[in-house]
C-alpha cells in the first residue's frame, strides 16, 4: 500500500511542478484581456524560466549563505508542501504526510528563509520587503490558522487527504458553510500569494513591492528557483481551495476512467479559478499597507462565523 | 541505582561548589576549569538517572536528614520530576563548557572563582528544589536558588545598571517566595502535612486560596505578564552562561512548581485551567510583540523567554481544562505539550543566550543596532544562532515545531469536544497564539538579519572575530539536541509512553526536505552550468553601498509597530520655542518618541510607592533612643497579659 501511495504523491508532486507555470501566465493572460491587452502567450512562464536557469548567477560582496541556499530551501519546501496536497486522487494518508498545520509551518520556512535573503544583501529594498512580508504574515497567520481550524472541524480530521475525501464524498450541499469558507481560503490564497490588493507580482516600484523586493538581489538560476517556488505556492493553495469548496470529480479509489474525469474537471476548474484570481486583481487597486489588517479581518470574521455554525448545528 | 547515580552526582556539583571557593584568593584558571569539570560530569549522571526514569518508569526517594519527626529534608524521584532534571542536566552541562571560556574572559580576577562555585550551587539548588519530597525542602531550596541567582546576576556590580536589575530582580523573587510560603503555610493548615504525597484534594474557598497563591508566587517567578518586568533587566546584565541558566532552566523550575502543585494539590478546576490559560495566551503574544521593539539582543531573548513561557502556560491551562471536563487523551497532549515545549525551550533558550554572549563578546555592544555583517566574521556562531532562530520560530524539523504542533494538536481537537463556550474562548486563545508564533518568526528574522547580515554597522563589529573552541562547542551540543529532538520527536514520546496520535513522522518530513533539496540541486547543476559571479549590490544609483544604507532592526519592526501601536503606547512628545505669541514662528525645539513602560507606570510604581511610603511610617517608632525602645517593650509586655487576660 505505502509504495504505491508514495508513488502516487511523486506523480501528484510531478503534476504540480508542470503545471504550476501555466497558471501563472493564465493569471497574466487574463489580466491583459481585462485590461484590453493581448498579454503574452500562456507558456511565457515556461520559457522565462528556462532562459534564467541559462543566464550567470551575481551574488553580493555582503552576502552570506542565507543568500545561496534560500532558493533550494524554498524550492524544497514547497515540493514537499505539494506532496500534502492531492489533485485528482486522494490516496490513504500515511506517517502524517497530509497534516495541514505541517502543511502551513512548510510555507512559513520557505518565508523565513526568503525574508532573511532579503535582507542579506543590505540593499534598502530587500530589507523593505522582508519587513512588510513578516508583517502581514504576522497579521494573516490568526485568520489563516482559524480557516484551518474551521476545516479540521467540518471534516473532523487534521489532514488534508482525510478532508478533500469527506468534501469528495460528502459534497458541498452536506457542508454549505464551506462557502464561508471558501471566502476565507479565497483572501488567504490572495495574500499568501503575493497579489494585488496586497502586493502586486508584476512592478518593481519600492513603494508596492513586496515579494518582489525580497528576491531583488537574485540571479539566474536562483531566481528561476525563487519563481518557480512562487508558481508552486499559488497552484498548491489553489489545489486546496479547489479540492475542498469544489472537489466535484475527486477520486478515492483508482480507476482509469475516473483518472481522466477528474484530471479533465479539476483543469475547468482551475481555469475558472485563474479567470477569478485575474478578474478580481483587474477590479482592484493596490491597498495602502496599513489598510490590509482590515482584509484580513474579514477572512478572520467569515471563518470565525463558520465555526459559530458548526459548534452551534 | 538510580538513587546512587543521583547522589554522586549532587556530590559532584558540590565539589564544583567547593573547589573555586576553598581557594578564592588564587586567581587560577585550572581551579575554574576543574569546577566546570565536575558540573559536566554531575550533569551526564543526572541526565542518566532522569532518561532511565523517564524511559524506564519507577521512582526513587531517600531521606536525607530528619530534622523533626514530621519534618525531614527527604527527596523522591518520579518522572515529572525527572523531566525537570533532565532539563537542569542537559543546560548546565553544555553551559559549563561554554563557560570554560567565557569567563577567562571576563574582568574581575579571583571574583571569578566565585561566579564559577555559585553557578554550581545554584544548579544544585534548582536540582534539589525538584528532588524535593514535600514542600518544606521545596521553599528551602527555592530560596537557596533565589539567593546564588541574585548573586550571579550582581557578578558586575560595579556597574549601576547592574546593581538595578539585581536589585529589581531580588524584589520580584522574595514577592514570589513570599506567595509560595503563603501557599503552602495555608495547605498545612488544610490538609496537616508538608509532604506532597499527602497533600490531595484541597477544594472549597480555602482551595482558591492557596491557588491563587501558589500560582501569583509561580507565575512571578516564571516571568508571566504582568510581572515579568524583571527578566528583561535581570537577563541583561548578568554573564551570557547565567542568562541560559536563568532562562533556559530557573523559569522551568517554576513551571514545575506550578505542575507538581496542580497534580499533587488540586482536583482539577475549569476556571483554574481558564485563569492559566488566559495568562498563558496573554504573555505570549505581549512577550513576543515586545520582543520585536528592543533593541537590547539579550533583552530581546529575554521577552522571547516570556513569549515561551506563556506557550508552556497555555499547555498547562489545557491540560487542566480537559482535565477538568473529563478528556483524559486530550489533557494527556496538552501537559506532554507543556513538558515537552520546556524541555525544547530549555535547549533552543540556553543556545541562543550563549551564542548571543559570544557575539557580544566579540562585537561589544548589546545593541542590535550596531551589529551586522557577522556572519563572515564568526561562521560558526551564526550558524549555530541561526539553528536556534529557526527552532525557536517552530519551524520543521526542529525542536520548537514538534512542542507547538502538540499544542495545536490540542487546540484543534478540543475545538470538536467541548461545550459552546468553551470553544469560542478556546478559539479566540488558538488566533491569538497563532499570532505569536507567526511574530515570532518576524522578531527572528529581524534579529538575526540586523546581528548577522549584510555590513557591519559600527567599527567594532567590523573587527569582530570567532570565539574560540569551548564556546563553540557548548552551543554546538545544544543545537545538535535542537536537531535530534525536532527530528524523533514521535519516537520520543512514545519510548516515555506517550504515543500521540495524528503526530507526523518528523524524521521522514526532515528526510523528504534534504531528498527534494538534493534533487533539485541535482537537476539545476546538470541543466546549468552558467558562473558565478561576485559583485557589488545594487545600490539604486549610489555608486558605494554604505552600512547606512541598510534596513535597520527599529525599521523592520516599524510596520507591525504600527499595526500594534494601541498596545506599544508610545508616547509623542514635542516641545519648541517660538517666535510670536501664537505659536507660528518656530525657533528651535525637539521632538521624541518614547515606548511607554506601562506595566511599571501602572503596577509597579504605585505598589512600590505604597510599601515606601508605610515603610516611612514605620521607620518613625525608630528614633534610636533606649529609653523608647524600653518603653515599646514594656508596652508590648503589658498588652500581652491583658491580651491573656482577656482570653482566660
Amino acid at each position: 500500500m505505502i509504495p504505491e501511495v508514495i508513488l502516487y504523491c511523486s506523480i501528484n508532486m510531478l503534476c504540480i511542478v508542470a503545471i504550476a507555470p501555466l497558471f501563472v501566465s493564465l493569471i497574466r493572460k487574463v489580466k491583459a484581456w481585462t485590461q484590453g491587452r493581448r498579454g503574452p502567450s500562456i507558456f511565457q512562464t515556461y520559457s522565462s524560466l528556462a532562459k534564467l536557469v541559462r543566464k550567470e548567477v551575481l551574488y553580493s560582496h555582503d552576502s552570506s549563505r542565507i543568500m545561496r541556499v534560500t532558493p533550494w530551501v524554498n524550492i524544497a519546501a514547497m515540493l514537499v508542501a505539494a506532496l500534502f496536497v492531492p489533485l485528482v486522487f486522494v490516496p490513504v494518508p500515511f506517517e502524517g504526510i497530509g497534516n495541514i498545520i505541517l502543511f502551513l509551518y512548510l510555507m512559513a520556512v520557505a518565508k523565513f528563509f526568503t525574508a532573511l535573503s532579503g535582507l542579506d544583501a543590505g540593499s534598502s529594498f530587500g530589507g523593505m520587503g522582508s519587513s512588510r512580508e513578516m508583517s502581514i504574515s504576522a497579521v494573516i497567520e490568526p485568520t489563516t490558522i482559524i480557516v484551518f481550524a474551521a476545516l479540521a472541524l467540518v471534516f473532523k480530521s487534521l489532514n488534508i487527504f482525510d478532508m478533500v475525501a469527506a468534501s469528495a464524498t460528502e459534497g458541498l450541499a452536506h457542508n454549505p458553510e464551506l462557502i464561508l469558507i471558501g471566502i476565507s481560503l479565497f483572501i488567504i490564497l490572495i495574500v499568501e500569494t503575493s497579489r494585488i490588493p496586497v502586493d502586486n507580482p508584476e512592478t518593481h516600484l519600492e513603494l508596492t513591492m513586496i515579494h518582489e523586493g525580497m528576491i531583488l538581489e537574485q540571479s539566474g538560476r536562483n531566481l528561476a528557483l525563487l519563481e518557480l517556488s512562487s508558481a508552486l505556492r499559488l497552484t498548491i493553495l489553489m489545489a486546496l481551495l479547489i479540492n475542498i469548496v469544489a472537489p466535484l470529480g475527486v477520486i478515492t479509489t483508482l480507476t482509469v476512467a475516473g483518472l481522466a474525469i477528474a484530471a479533465i474537471l479539476f483543469a475547468v476548474k482551475s481555469i475558472i479559478l485563474c479567470g477569478a484570481i485575474g478578474i478580481f486583481e483587474s477590479s482592484m487597486a493596490k491597498m495602502r499597507f496599513f489598510k490590509i489588517p482590515g482584509l484580513f479581518a474579514m477572512a478572520f470574521f467569515f471563518s470565525t462565523i463558520t465555526i459559530i455554525i458548526e459548534v452551534l448545528s | 541505582m538510580i538513587a546512587l547515580l543521583f547522589v554522586i552526582g549532587l556530590i559532584f556539583l558540590c565539589i564544583g561548589i567547593g573547589l573555586p571557593l576553598v581557594t578564592i584568593q588564587r586567581d587560577s584558571r585550572y581551579l575554574r576549569t576543574l569546577s566546570a569539570c565536575c558540573t559536566v560530569m554531575a550533569s551526564v549522571l543526572l541526565s542518566i538517572a532522569a532518561a532511565a526514569l523517564i524511559f524506564m518508569g519507577g521512582s526513587a526517594a531517600f531521606t536525607l536528614w530528619q530534622i523533626a519527626p514530621g519534618i525531614t529534608l527527604s527527596f523522591a524521584l518520579d518522572r515529572l520530576s525527572s523531566v525537570f532534571i533532565l532539563i537542569i542536566a542537559l543546560v548546565s552541562g553544555c553551559v559549563a563548557i561554554y563557560s570554560t571560556e567565557y569567563v577567562e574572559h571576563l574582568e574581575g580576577g579571583s571574583r571569578r572563582n566565585l561566579l564559577c562555585g555559585c553557578t554550581n550551587l545554584f544548579i544544585l539548588a534548582m536540582v534539589l528544589v525538584v528532588a524535593s519530597a514535600g514542600t518544606l525542602p521545596f521553599l528551602l531550596f527555592w530560596e537557596l536558588m533565589a539567593g546564588a541567582s541574585f548573586f550571579l546576576v550582581m557578578y558586575d556590580y560595579t556597574t549601576p545598571e547592574v546593581r538595578k536589575a539585581g536589585i529589581f530582580y531580588l524584589v520580584m523573587t522574595q514577592f514570589s517566595t513570599l506567595f509560595i510560603l503563603a501557599g503552602v503555610i495555608a495547605l498545612f493548615a488544610i490538609t496537616g502535612s508538608f509532604e506532597f504525597s499527602r497533600m490531595g484534594g484541597a477544594a472549597g474557598m480555602a482551595g482558591t486560596m492557596v491557588f491563587v497563591f501558589l500560582f501569583l508566587g509561580f507565575s512571578i517567578k516564571a516571568g508571566i505578564v504582568p510581572f515579568h518586568k524583571w527578566l528583561p533587566y535581570a537577563h541583561p546584565a548578568s554573564p551570557s552562561p547565567i542568562s541560559a541558566l536563568m532562562s533556559g532552566v530557573m523559569l522551568k523550575i517554576a513551571i514545575y512548581g506550578l505542575i507538581r502543585f496542580l497534580i499533587a494539590v488540586f482536583t482539577p478546576d475549569l476556571l483554574q485551567g481558564l485563569l492559566i490559560l488566559a495568562a498563558g495566551i496573554a504573555s505570549a503574544v505581549l512577550g513576543i510583540i515586545y520582543a520585536l521593539k528592543e533593541r537590547d539582543l539579550k533583552g530581546m531573548l529575554a521577552f522571547s523567554s516570556i513569549e515561551n513561557i506563556g506557550i508552556i502556560f497555555t499547555g498547562i491551562g489545557l491540560y487542566v481544562i480537559f482535565q477538568a471536563t473529563g478528556h483524559d487523551v486530550l489533557a494527556v497532549i496538552s501537559l506532554a505539550a507543556a513538558l515537552f515545549h520546556s524541555l525544547n525551550h530549555a535547549l533552543i533558550k540556553s543556545l541562543l543566550f550563549l551564542t548571543s554572549g559570544s557575539v557580544i563578546h566579540a562585537s561589544h555592544t548589546r545593541d542590535i543596532e550596531r551589529m551586522g555583517g557577522l556572519s563572515h566574521r564568526m561562521p560558526y556562531t551564526s550558524a549555530l544562532f541561526f539553528c536556534g532562530a529557526l527552532a525557536i520560530s517552530a519551524l520543521p524539523p526542529l525542536n520548537g515545531f514538534a512542542s507547538e504542533l502538540l499544542i495545536y494538536i490540542a487546540f484543534f481537537s478540543s475545538i470538536g469536544a467541548l461545550d459552546p463556550l468553551l470553544k469560542i474562548l478556546l478559539i479566540l486563545g488558538l488566533a491569538l497564539f497563532a499570532l505569536a508564533s507567526a511574530l515570532c518568526a518576524a522578531c527572528f528574522v529581524k534579529t538575526f538579519g540586523s546581528v548577522f547580515l549584510a555590513q557591519p554597522r559600527s567599527e567594532e563589529c567590523q573587527s569582530a572575530r570567532e570565539v574560540p573552541g569551548a564556546m563553540i562547542a557548548g552551543p554546538a551540543l545544544l543545537a545538535s539536541g535542537c536537531v535530534i529532538l525536532g527530528l524523533l520527536p514521535l519516537q520520543f514520546l512514545e519510548l516515555a509512553g506517550y504515543p500521540i496520535p495524528l503526530f507526523p513522522n518528523m524524521l521522514l518530513i526532515g528526510i523528504l526536505l534534504l531528498a527534494m533539496y538534493g534533487f533539485s540541486w541535482m537537476i539545476l547543476r546538470a541543466v546549468s552550468h552558467e558562473p558565478i559571479r561576485i559583485c557589488p549590490t545594487w545600490g539604486c544609483g549610489y555608486v558605494t553601498q554604505r552600512p547606512a544604507f541598510e534596513y535597520t532592526g527599529e525599521g523592520f519592526s516599524e510596520p507591525v509597530a504600527r499595526i500594534f501601536s494601541s498596545i506599544y503606547r508610545t508616547q509623542v512628545q514635542n516641545e519648541g520655542t517660538f517666535a510670536d505669541q501664537k505659536n507660528c514662528l518656530f525657533l528651535e525645539g525637539r521632538g521624541g518618541l518614547h515606548l511607554m513602560k506601562i506595566f511599571e507606570e501602572y503596577l509597579y510604581l504605585p505598589i512600590a510607592g505604597f510599601t515606601y511610603r508605610t515603610a516611612s511610617l514605620v521607620s518613625r517608632f525608630q528614633n534610636g533612643c533606649l529609653d523608647t525602645y524600653l518603653l515599646y517593650v514594656f508596652c508590648t509586655v503589658l498588652g500581652l497579659i491583658l491580651f491573656l487576660g482577656v482570653i482566660a
